[in-house]
């Protein structure tokens, strides 16, 4: 193959964050016109903004009461009236211009009108609470656009191309025809689908298909773009454009089942439209047909207009609004002190609804890593072997590789403080193996380690039969194996994925507490997927399972009841995305699975899925008696003050009390 | 590629635009002039209203007659008027020289080091993904031809557009259009229907030049009027506040 002729402009050119800022819907924290260091300044403002007018407010609360602060305290609810009033009012009044009478105008509405009639403070608070409500939702939904970036970012935009005079050239991906040759180096992403024509290397496709063991990609073979090319130089021939390659299939599937999604959305909001534009008809019928029902003026303290304004601070839904925020926070804090991240507290609500919950296997059920079972003789003439002279030598040949294999021998080794042998003239193949000379008892013996395929040219027909016929027994065990050989003597390595800890009884609460159905979906084989299945009590399980096939399981459980996934890889995101609630593995999940995930287990610990579950379903039952108190605050307080019956401070310490009330309900889920 | 990606035009005139949009939105805005009357206009507006909101109010709160205050904004607004128009042209002047300069300089580089220059250009080159025998190509081209070369070195090396930039006199008559209309409507409106006319008035002079300006820029409209009022609001009110907080403190008499 010819030695590449051009150098890379990578390494001279910073990379575009342009894809990052569209992709995050041109928020200002990843503006290409801003410094790098001054974007960190877009961070969260909204709720830095809602923050510090909390802040202010708090400080105009407690200047009100002195009599020579009177006027710096109106100085200071200014600013909260400009920091959290002004992003309400534009959203209200872009509203309005879309005839879209909802929540937001509402508030809006109440908190200047409380101006009118000298309630500015609790019209400030009602603009605080709410701007802190919508900030984070901001929060909560940046974090979603982040989803598809990071798949994006994965996806190399750029392939090495061989120019029609056998020159290398650096290409768009999106120019790239089919049929086109391309190279990939070792250690860079494959940028479109391809079949090999030159060369043989390892891939690592984990974050395609969950497989965790590289595959060997040898002439002809099919390499998908996303996959890692590890070890050697392969030449392919383009058989997808980038607009169907496999990558951009699974950009599009956690695209489609993002917007397929139900959305998870409370009966309150699909209330507050009704609700807000009943009571501001209220308020407006009330202004007009109180001065004529009981013939009050329309202006002045008594005047229908005041009752009316009053009618309108008091009905709006202050409590209503922090009745779920803080009960939701409260959760959500509680979960945080357990290593459990969740995006919103609406996923306890969804996670309350479930009734199945879905597992990965690769890095979910299983750690990712292996772990060396045993190693058989396959002859009986190698009796004079013993375990520690055959681990030396493969300690020898696996001490410097990254392969999960060599690292199961490398650790296993390392348990048995094995010394490794000592090696000559040291070879490693790409994808196949290793061979060297070793030197074992003052003689040299050639040794080789590695797949199957790579021992069998060197063996009898004998040795073949035997190793073929053991390989068949090791494979439908659901094992993973490798093939050491000294000499002319045959040894198999036999390795295992590493369960997590704890994960058997974890499922079994589960399944027999809440009655929950549990299931594998996973893109491993059939015989590994049984084996882990059997080990952790599970008992529906579906194999060889591509992302768009999992997304398909995952839908259909989706449709007929509440289906919680837990995963891990790219290939699991458009399933997590889809599923009502997904759960990602915080530490080895990729970032596209950690974005398209609602919930994260930071430290990976799976054992505390039941509680979390306990959590969701103690949560829903706070959010309802929120609800239930917020409402009656509401009555109390709106219907007296129309009447007359009671002055405006009792309405809103009424109305205050009822918030109140339900914050400090709502703290008791902070307790763990 | 869509068809009417161009509109008609060449590709060379159509960057050419786009790199006019470029520094056209690029223009800083804090203390200096974005090219173009209207935005003079429409800034100068602004601050008038502001200015005449910020005296009056200072001036109310000494009890000032009415009469005296309308005749002291009136005078404000004079001298204002020619401050405004006459920093908008010297602004535009300024520039203008700082551009010539500019040009100058680069010019004389071109002709007096034109090793380096090609290096230069070279490097820019390169950024842009020329390599080997095409980049060579393309450097032999430009250096060909003296004016060319200016002006790619002009746009390229220093990013800079040729002609975006309106004559100073012009920025300025906006400037003064701005002030005079913002200044003759909040001054009418306090002549005949007093502090309330006054606040109409500005609230009306902030929403028309601050939705002009979101048009000519392609801002959102709402949230352009509402932050310029919100703000025009913060500033008015602050002070109020201020004042009382200083003269109930017996600060200010």
């Amino acid at each position: 193959m010819m030695e590449p002729s051009i150098t890379s402009r990578s390494s001279k050119t910073k990379p575009a964050i342009f894809e990052e800022f569209f992709g995050l819907g041109q928020e200002e924290t990843a503006s290409p016109f801003l410094t790098p260091s001054s974007r960190k300044w877009a961070a969260h403002l909204t709720l830095k903004a809602a923050l510090l007018a909390a802040l202010l407010l708090v400080c105009s609360f407690v200047l009100s009461f002195f009599s020579s602060t009177q006027a710096l305290s109106s100085l200071v609810l200014v600013f909260v009236y400009f920091l959290a009033g002004v992003p309400s009012l534009i959203e209200s009044i872009e509203d309005l211009a879309d005839f879209d009478i909802n929540i937001d105008v509402l508030m809006t509405l109440a908190a200047f009108s409380s101006v009118l009639i000298g309630s500015s403070l609790e019209g400030a608070l009602l603009l605080v609470l709410f701007s802190i409500s919508g900030s984070i939702e901001d929060m909560v939904s940046a974090k979603a656009k982040g989803s598809i970036n990071h798949l994006h970012k994965l996806s190399p935009t750029k392939a090495t191309v061989f120019s029609s005079d056998g020159h290398l050239i650096e290409r768009s991906v999106k120019d790239i025809e089919v049929g086109t040759s391309i190279l990939v180096r070792p250690g860079e992403i494959v940028p479109l689908d391809g079949k090999v024509i030159e060369g043989v290397s390892s891939v690592n496709l984990v974050h395609l298909t969950g497989e965790s063991l590289p595959v060997l990609k040898t002439i002809d073979d099919q390499v998908p773009a996303g996959a890692r090319n590890l070890d050697g130089a392969i030449t392919l021939c383009v058989t997808h454009t980038a607009a169907d390659s496999t990558l951009t299939k699974i950009i599009q599937l956690v695209t489609q089942a993002q917007e397929a999604k139900p959305k998870l959305q409370r009966w309150f909001d699909r209330f507050s439209r009704t609700y807000a534009l009943t009571i501001i008809s209220l308020s407006a019928f009330f202004a007009i047909s109180l001065h004529y029902i009981l013939s009050i003026p329309f202006l002045g303290f008594e005047g229908s207009v005041y009752r009316a304004v009053a009618f309108l601070i008091a009905a709006s839904p202050c409590a209503l609004i922090l009745a779920l925020p803080i009960a939701y926070l409260s959760a959500i804090s509680a979960c945080a002190k357990k290593g459990i991240l969740l995006k919103g507290g609406v996923v306890l609500d969804a996670l309350a609804q479930c009734s199945t919950i879905a597992f990965d296997k690769t890095g979910t059920l299983t750690t990712g890593e292996l772990t060396c079972t045993g190693i058989k003789q396959l002859s009986a003439n190698e009796a004079h072997w013993n375990e520690n002279e055959i681990l030396a030598i493969a300690y020898a040949l696996e001490k410097n590789a990254v392969h999960p294999i060599a690292k199961a021998v490398n650790s296993y080794a390392s348990k048995k403080n094995i010394t490794s042998a000592s090696l000559k003239e040291f070879k490693s193949v790409p994808g196949y193996g290793i061979q060297a000379n070793a030197l074992f008892n003052n003689k040299e013996l050639s040794v080789f380690m590695g797949h199957p395929e790579y021992i069998l040219p060197h063996v009898n027909e004998e040795q073949k039969q035997q190793l073929n016929q053991e390989l068949d027994v090791i494979r439908r065990e659901g094992k993973i194996l490798a093939v050491l050989m000294i000499d002319t003597h045959l040894f198999i390595f036999t390795f295992e994925d590493v369960l997590r800890p704890h994960l058997k009884d974890t499922l079994q609460k589960i399944k027999q507490k809440k009655q929950w159905k549990l299931l594998m979906l996973t893109g491993d084989h059939e015989n590994n997927a049984r084996r882990i299945a059997d080990e952790v009590g599970i008992s529906e399980y579906h194999a060889n399972l591509k992302p768009e096939d999992k997304l398909n399981h995952v839908s259909e459980l989706a449709q007929k009841g509440g289906l919680a996934m837990v995963g891990d890889g790219i290939n699991d995101a458009p399933a997590l995305a889809r599923a009502t609630v997904g759960i990602c593995m915080g530490k080895v999940g990729s970032g596209a699975a950690l974005d398209a995930a609602e919930v994260i287990l930071l430290h990976d610990n799976l054992e505390y899925l039941d509680w979390l579950l306990r959590k969701a379903s103690q949560t829903q039952a706070i959010v309802k008696q929120n609800l239930f108190i917020a409402i009656g605050a509401i009555l109390m307080a709106s219907i007296p003050a129309l009447g007359g019956l009671i002055p405006l401070w009792v309405a809103v310490v009424m109305h205050e009390g009822g918030t109140v009330l339900v914050g400090l309900n709502a703290l008791r889920l902070l307790k763990k | 590629m869509s068809t009417d990606h161009f509109k008609g035009k060449t590709a060379v005139k159509h960057v050419a635009e786009a790199q006019a949009r470029g520094i056209i939105a690029a223009a800083e805005i804090h203390g200096t002039e974005i090219p173009g009357s209207i935005s003079s206009a429409t800034d100068a507006a602004r601050q008038t209203v502001i200015l005449l909101l910020l005296s009056q109010t200072l001036l109310a709160y000494w009890n000032i007659l009415p009469k005296q205050i309308l005749a002291s904004l009136f005078l404000l607004s004079f001298g204002w008027l020619i401050w405004m128009a006459g920093r908008s042209a010297w602004l535009g002047w300024a520039r203008l020289e700082r551009l010539h300069r500019i040009l100058e300089e680069e010019r004389w580089e071109i002709e007096h080091n034109r090793e380096q220059e090609r290096e230069e250009l070279q490097a820019l080159y390169e950024a842009k993904g020329f390599q080997g025998k095409l980049l060579d190509d393309v450097m032999d081209v430009l250096m060909a031809d003296g004016d060319r070369l200016l002006k790619i070195m002009i746009e390229e090396e220093l990013g800079l557009s040729l002609e975006v930039d309106e004559h100073p006199l012009k920025q300025s008559l906006g400037a003064a259009c701005g002030t005079i209309l913002a200044a003759s409507l909040v001054l009418l409106f306090y002549y005949f229907w007093s502090t309330n006319g006054l606040y109409l008035a500005s609230m009306a002079a902030i929403l028309v030049s601050s939705g002009l300006s979101a048009h000519f820029q392609g801002n959102r409209l709402i949230s352009t009027i509402i932050w310029n009022l919100g703000l025009n609001f913060l500033a008015v009110a602050s002070m109020y506040f201020l004042l009382t907080f200083f003269h109930d403190l017996g600060l200010i008499q």
